[in-house]
């Protein structure tokens, strides 16, 4: 099958470099303490993270480090067909894994011993590249919480067919057996947290492929910053004009007065009507 | 504001909005300094990096924070905070401040607390209470006295009701000059309202509806502008009268 066409186009339009458009959105889920929801394309991925909690299983309790859960779990609409057991199969598992062993490595655990971090992914949508589309939505999702990292963790995937390197593959490319590299990195210290491919590359083609990844991954990381900090904006716009910042360097500096009891005497509120 | 070239001040990021991984300053070149880290930073090797998105302060001489709202609440010594009572135990009553870890209340951090009067608190009692101690790896401590032994303000809130908030609305629920919704508000009603500064603050008054109203506007107001809130406040008076 042709994947690219002699004009260079894939089959959904793009250029094999493109990447299809992101959409992210802050606080999806009103219950959890940071939620984020996470589109690339046609890529729909909801992320939820409780915590830092108390340990729930004694046993799993770990004195110098939190306890990082991460499940996911694919919706039965996501796909083509609905599936019926969507739950507990192996490549839910084997995801699930990949995506705590990328947060763990960005979360700063040993600040937050003998807790509980839970994060919960679902796909909403499947088209292709949804392990990349949870990592991210993860990052948003833990950034929402407050929860202190190293960096943002942000992952793409890059593939390579009819000898044209691809960027962020969707469903049809995907599945047409060719190697698929899911790449997640931190940006600002430029380090490698996952790397996967399940084929065979020659070693020249892989670094390409991998560099086409990468710069992939730039990409969401100057998106998902650019989300941030207009979601910080956002509650910040009431800080500026509220509160003058001379006065509450002056309130910092001389400690706190967190406790005010506010008692109106019923008088007041006469003399005024 | 103006960078000296001799000061500490990263003139670059202070006031700006930053994310995890900025790096703020560059630590090798500027020897013989001291610098003071607060929430949300970290030395990495010759860099200080972020690890909250929000905003980077700076006081003089030598100050950095990051200042941020969120669902959860990180225990610091001193805090004033609501907590609910979640377990009793013989020495501690287990208070839940929306931290990491529940926080320990010794059943003698009474003002006059002996072993003959230890207070009977049911599960899900609200208390306003100051943590004493928060070192990691250990529950935070708590205490119903102030500092130098009295109940002052702290102990069981009754009545009234508990409303959930950010940490942000709490801090600017505190802040000074007031918050103008709540001096809005407190010009035309008659209420009681305590701020924990972990994102919770609870209301009573004389009236059930007077809670529901103030609970409500200062939730709602979180969201607002300052001119947003302004009309709705005004609004809100108006219709109630």
């Amino acid at each position: 099958m042709e994947y690219v066409s002699p004009e260079g186009l894939r089959l959904d339009g793009r250029r094999p470099m493109e990447m299809r458009q992101l959409r992210a959105e802050i606080g999806a889920v009103s219950g959890a303490d940071g939620s984020a929801i996470f589109e690339m394309g046609n890529t729909k991925v909801i992320a939820a993270v409780y915590g830092p909690r108390e340990v729930q299983h004694r046993s799993q309790l770990n004195n110098d480090k939190a306890l990082i859960r991460c499940e996911y779990t694919m919706a039965n609409f996501s796909t083509g067909d609905r599936t019926r057991k969507p739950k507990g199969d192996r490549r839910s598992t084997e995801i699930s894994l990949v995506i705590r062993q990328t947060m763990e490595a960005c979360i700063l655990t040993h600040l937050m011993p003998r807790s509980q971090i839970d994060i919960f992914v679902q796909v909403l949508q499947a088209d292709g590249g949804t392990r990349s589309a949870c990592i991210n939505a993860a990052t948003l999702a833990l950034a929402d919480a407050g929860i202190p990292m190293r960096d943002l963790v942000t992952s793409c995937s890059s593939g390579y067919l009819n000898s044209t390197p691809l960027l962020d593959l969707n469903y049809v490319e995907d599945s047409a057996g060719g190697p698929d590299v899911t790449v997640g990195i931190l940006p600002k210290l430029d380090k490698v947290t996952l790397l996967q491919m399940d084929a065979k590359l020659p070693m020249d083609i892989f670094e390409n492929v991998m560099q086409l990844a990468t710069e992939g991954c730039k990409a969401v990381a100057n998106y998902i910053r650019e989300v941030l900090i207009q979601n910080t904006k956002q509650l910040e716009n009431r800080h500026a004009d509220q509160l003058s910042l001379s006065l509450f360097r002056k309130l910092l500096l001389y400690g706190f007065c967190s406790w005010r009891i506010i008692k109106f005497l019923e008088k007041d509120v006469e003399e005024e009507t | 504001m103006e960078a000296k070239p001799s000061s500490t001040s990263s003139s670059k990021f202070v006031d700006q909005l930053v994310v995890p991984g900025d790096v703020i300053l560059d630590l090798s070149s500027m020897a013989n300094q001291t610098i003071k880290l607060g929430g949300g930073l970290r030395q990495d090797g010759d860099s200080i990096s972020v690890m909250k998105a929000g905003t980077l302060r700076f006081t003089k001489p030598n100050k950095y924070w990051v200042e941020s709202s969120h669902k959860r609440y990180v225990p610091s010594a001193g805090d004033n905070v609501l907590g609910v009572v979640v377990d009793t135990k013989p020495e501690n009553f287990l208070v839940d401040i929306k931290g990491p870890a529940l926080a320990f209340l010794p059943v003698l951090a009474f003002e006059g607390g002996t072993r003959r009067n230890i207070p009977k608190f049911e599960v899900g009692t609200l208390l306003y209470v100051r943590v004493v101690n928060a070192n990691t790896g250990m529950n935070p401590e708590l205490s119903c006295m102030d500092a130098s032994g009295k109940a002052a303000e702290y102990g069981v809130l009754k009545e009234g009701y508990m409303f959930e908030s950010s940490t942000g609305l709490s801090r600017m629920l505190l802040s000074s000059p007031p918050y103008p919704v709540l001096e809005a508000l407190g010009k035309k009603l008659s209420f009681e309202i305590a701020v924990g500064i972990n994102g919770r603050f609870w209301v009573n008054a004389s009236q059930s509806s007077t809670v529901i109203l103030v609970g409500n506007a200062i939730q709602k107001s979180e969201s607002l502008s300052m001119v947003q809130q302004k009309i709705y406040i005004e609004k809100l008076l108006k219709s109630i009268q």
